[in-house]
């Protein structure tokens, strides 16, 4: 559900709303905004840190259990049909119903995995998980990610608001010339932890909403400029 | 052929063996992890390294691996066996090289006669990609690519042909007795026609639009 930012500062429980500057912005910062943000007690970000963490184990699992004995077994079935002499067309074809049917196995199991927590992420990091999301927008998207690690917490959490952000994008692609781009890296921590900015600009603000779901249990905020229609969303997560 | 291989999952590594023996291949040796399989390569000759992308040495071994094995031996060619069908490895491995090297899904190559020609073509210097990822690439939602190679002019072809055989552009440039200020204007032009947006990395539009054009070549468009 979208909703306009003037309407949203009563749409939840415990969300505080308030006027603060985006310091990475393009415009400099001079542009006011709107930050959303939602109280998360240390307690709280330690658990959604474990959320995290037990989803990535649990894709590791699916990859390395379940996944490698299918493959195993097509390798298993091809052998098979090999040692078996003057195979007739008809075992022929069965057999390669059989394998078409794992390599379908295998195809759901990558989309379980993918909504637990992407190969890729943990693999490979933000940017090209990222950029791999918006390969297949239907929208031109400009990335520009920093090369580097943010943590399991902190990347699954960007990864999946931004994700959600894009099916957005999909299901209403909003006024012509509207370029999206998502810029993101990491502020260095002055005393405080680390955080990674996550900016997005050329999309209808209104999506902030959610992709504060995504991301408020790790005491992140969301800034917004220019108000409602397009403009620029900005997560502040904290990382590792 | 003689080939090595390296797969750090015990049950799908034997299967392989059985599999490649079963097609008439030679197993000169097989490793769980990247490693060993260099220093097993340094002793015994192959013609074809088999590699999971993601194995020992953490976090993609087999890429790190595969940098290793070009680096040492040329002429070997490599061939890549993942779970995942990604265009992020399909884009480092191309960096590693164009030429003698592939990448298929795990569960694709069971057969005697997928895996011998996967091989076949790799020794013939062949790119061989797994078709459910070069049809993601080439297809994208927004880009109509229907004929798209008919638009570029017969010296975009010429250098778009020569760019899909790996050549640099002072190698194209020579090919074509032009100067390569020439081949870049060319190049761009062809980016431009194949709509592949001037964000996106230089190599990475470049294998878009090789592969774009080995899908023309071969009717699929």
């Amino acid at each position: 559900m979208m909703l306009e930012p003037a309407q949203r500062a009563g749409d939840a429980p415990h969300r505080a709303c308030e006027q603060a500057a985006v310091p990475l912005s393009a415009d400099g910062g001079r542009v006011p905004a709107i930050r959303l943000a939602a109280p998360s007690s240390a307690a709280g970000r330690r658990a959604e840190q474990a959320e995290w963490m037990r989803r990535r184990r649990l894709e590791r699992q699916l990859h390395d259990g379940a996944a490698l004995r299918i493959s195993a077994l097509t390798l298993q079935i091809g052998l098979m049909r090999h040692r078996i002499p003057q195979a007739d067309a008809e075992l022929d074809s069965a057999v390669d119903a059989l394998q078409d049917e794992l390599h379908a196995v295998l195809q759901e199991l990558r989309d379980v995995s993918g909504q637990i927590f992407p190969p890729l992420l943990d693999q490979a990091g933000l940017g090209p998980a990222v950029r791999e999301a918006a390969e297949r927008c239907s929208m031109p998207v400009r990335t520009t990610i920093d090369d580097d690690r943010f943590g399991p917490a902190a990347e699954g959490a960007a990864y999946y608001a931004v994700l959600e952000l894009f099916a957005a994008l999909d299901a209403a692609p909003g006024p012509d010339g509207q370029q999206p781009a998502v810029r993101a890296g990491r502020v260095p921590a002055g005393d405080g932890e680390p955080v990674l900015v996550m900016q997005i600009s050329g999309v209808d603000v209104r999506h902030a909403d959610a992709m504060l779901a995504h991301v408020w249990r790790l005491g992140a905020t969301i800034d917004i400029s220019r108000g409602a229609g397009i403009g620029t969303i900005t997560a502040r997560i904290p990382c590792e | 052929m003689r080939v090595a291989l390296a797969e750090d999952g015990a049950l799908f590594r034997e299967g392989l063996e059985m599999l490649l023996q079963a097609a008439g291949h030679e197993v000169v040796g097989s490793t769980a992890d990247g490693d060993a399989l260099v220093e097993l390569l340094a002793e015994k000759p192959a013609d074809a390294a088999i590699l999971d992308i993601r194995m020992p040495p953490e976090p993609d071994g087999g890429l790190v691996t595969a940098e290793r094995l070009r680096a040492a031996h040329p002429q070997m060619g490599l061939l890549f066996l993942s779970h995942y069908a990604e265009s992020h490895y399909l884009m480092r491995i191309l960096q590693i090289g164009t030429e003698s090297i592939g990448y298929r899904l795990k569960e694709k190559v069971g057969s005697v006669d997928v895996l011998s020609d996967t091989l076949a073509r790799i020794g013939d210097g062949e790119i061989v990609i797994e078709p459910v990822l070069a049809k993601r690439l080439v297809e994208r939602p927004r880009g109509d690519k229907k004929g798209i190679i008919a638009t570029l002019s017969e010296r975009e072809l010429d250098v778009l042909r020569l760019m899909a055989e790996g050549r640099s552009n002072n190698g194209i440039a020579a090919q074509l007795f032009v100067t390569p200020k020439a081949v870049e204007k060319h190049i761009a032009n062809i980016f431009g026609k194949l709509n592949l947006h001037a964000d996106t990395a230089e190599h990475h539009r470049r294998v878009l639009a090789v592969l774009t054009y080995l899908r023309s070549q071969r009717g699929e468009d």
